[in-house]
């Protein structure tokens, strides 16, 4: 269950078929059932999860035991927590399987031979990560200051097709809203198309 | 005439939970010999063979979610479903009852167990089909069709061997209750045992029975039981059922729609740029509110 990051590779890193049977070689991937944690919070993973096909989110819970979402991972997504990945600290997030999911296992070795083996995996990784940091601002910017409506159109031009695979209240704590308020976003745009 | 030969029983695949009150066996389009494109204008059966439902209080199902491009055909055996939708349709259907909601354009429904019925519990069987629409009413409006028993036409058969409840398309010259766009033969045969029954039907339709209850003789030769599916080759007209005991069969049989079919999820249409159309309509409230 390699095929979507051997494919990932070539088209975006723009890697040679032999580099990525050599670099992958090595490669674990592992399938998760719906609902199971790939990483509960408080705990140190060393992996950052690509995923080959399900769907994963990146969650914490509040003192008062209400979830919120950072983020969701489909398919072709990489979903980590750096704390833990790349710190070696607890991790911050929790990590779960909305759906069965089966995801490649990638360490920090990885990334460090893939560049080695072709500078391009450098420069691919370091758009990959600006590109990221650039998402991130955008979200940081609209919890602070968007409307449920404004969050609510990003999310759908970010995550089409997560509509019609995860529930209204993860889409709503993903968004930072009540669900009552996604349910009012989705009726006044009901009104205005209808 | 010749005989419609069997091509496969098909034993009840593993259930699985839709939402949380429908446990269904999928036979269209998971089960081998039963792809969507062998199986068409049927796309979709999936089957919750009887299972007891304890009570809740709080009904069990399935909550609001979209279509476009097919309909969606309910029987209900065991049980009752309630049903509400987006175009500001509601109705409960219970045994011997049908709903036939055609998505076309696009609709958000939701479908529960009926209140009371989620309250005391009990038996529960139903089959969900879905019935591709030909592209060129894949868009038109939505609508509902609520058969009850009142308006679903029963053809007595001779010699005390049972009845055939005529869901749509017809038998011995009897119409059925349900509007089809495309030629749709959807009945319940309710045999007692020894009864027998024949069809017929054109050798291109696609055809199939699903045995509810009740152990059959097919074309005089081979058995089916309780909960299997039996396909038909498409190489002749006519078949005939028996009962070993009391038995219902739903027969179906359908002309198939020679075009494109692409999917996702809920959303049936010809191309993938009509499914992405279909999910951004949707994303931007174009098939309408339903709480």
């Amino acid at each position: 269950m390699l095929e979507n990051f051997q494919a990932y590779l070539k088209e975006k890193a723009k890697l040679s078929e032999a580099e990525v049977l050599s670099l992958t070689a090595t490669l674990t991937s592992r399938k998760f059932r719906k609902g199971e944690f790939l990483l509960h919070a408080g705990e140190i993973c060393h992996y950052t999860f690509f995923v080959e096909k399900g769907l994963l989110r990146s969650f914490t819970t509040d003192d008062a035991g209400k979830e919120h979402v950072i983020q969701f991972g489909p398919e072709n997504w990489f979903v980590s927590d750096r704390s833990s990945a790349y710190f070696h600290e607890a991790s911050d997030f929790s990590i779960e399987a909305v759906e069965d999911t089966a995801v490649v296992l990638l360490d920090a070795d990885f990334m460090l031979r893939a560049s080695e083996i072709n500078s391009a995996f450098t420069q691919f990784n370091e758009m990959a990560l600006q590109n990221h940091i650039r998402h991130l601002q955008k979200r940081i910017n609209l919890l602070l200051s968007a409307t449920a409506e404004k969050r609510y159109l990003d999310f759908i031009r970010l995550y089409p097709d997560l509509t019609l695979r995860v529930p209204q209240w993860m889409i709503a704590s993903y968004l930072g809203i009540t669900p009552e308020s996604l349910s009012r976003v989705r009726k006044e745009l009901a009104k205005n198309h209808l | 005439m010749s005989t419609k030969h069997i091509e496969a029983v098909i034993a009840p695949p593993a259930p699985h939970y839709v939402g949380d009150g429908f446990r269904v066996h999928n036979f269209i389009p998971s089960a081998a010999h039963l792809s969507m494109r062998r199986m068409s204008p049927f796309i979709l059966m999936d089957y919750n063979s009887k299972f007891n439902f304890p009570p809740s209080a709080k009904p069990k199902g399935v909550g609001v979610h979209p279509h476009r491009g097919f309909e969606t055909v309910t029987i209900a055996y065991k049980g009752k479903v309630a049903h509400h939708d987006s175009a500001g349709n509601s109705g409960v259907i219970g045994e011997g009852e049908v709903q036939w909601m055609t998505a076309a354009s696009g609709i958000l429904h939701k479908e529960y167990h009926e209140e009371e019925f989620s309250k005391t519990g009990g038996d529960f069987q139903m089959v969900q089909l879905w019935v591709n629409l030909p592209a060129k009413d894949k868009l038109s409006k939505p609508k509902y069709q609520g058969l009850t028993k009142e308006n679903i036409p029963v053809v007595q058969l001779s010699d005390n061997a049972g009845t055939i409840e005529i869901i749509a398309g017809q038998y011995q010259g009897v119409k059925g209750a349900a509007f089809t766009f495309t030629p749709v033969h959807l009945q319940n045969a309710k045999l007692n045992k020894g009864g027998k029954a024949a069809f017929s039907f054109p050798a291109t339709y696609n055809t199939a029975l699903l045995i509810v209850e009740g152990n059959v003789k097919v074309n005089g030769a081979e058995t089916a039981t309780t909960d299997q599916f039996v396909l038909f080759q498409n190489d002749g007209e006519e078949f005939t059922i028996e009962a070993l005991d009391n038995a219902i069969v739903l027969v179906l049989s359908g002309e198939p729609i020679h075009e494109p079919i692409a999917t996702q999820g809920p959303f049936v249409m010809n191309t993938r740029a009509e499914l992405v159309e279909a999910i951004d309509d949707y994303n931007m409230g174009k098939f309408g509110y339903l709480e």
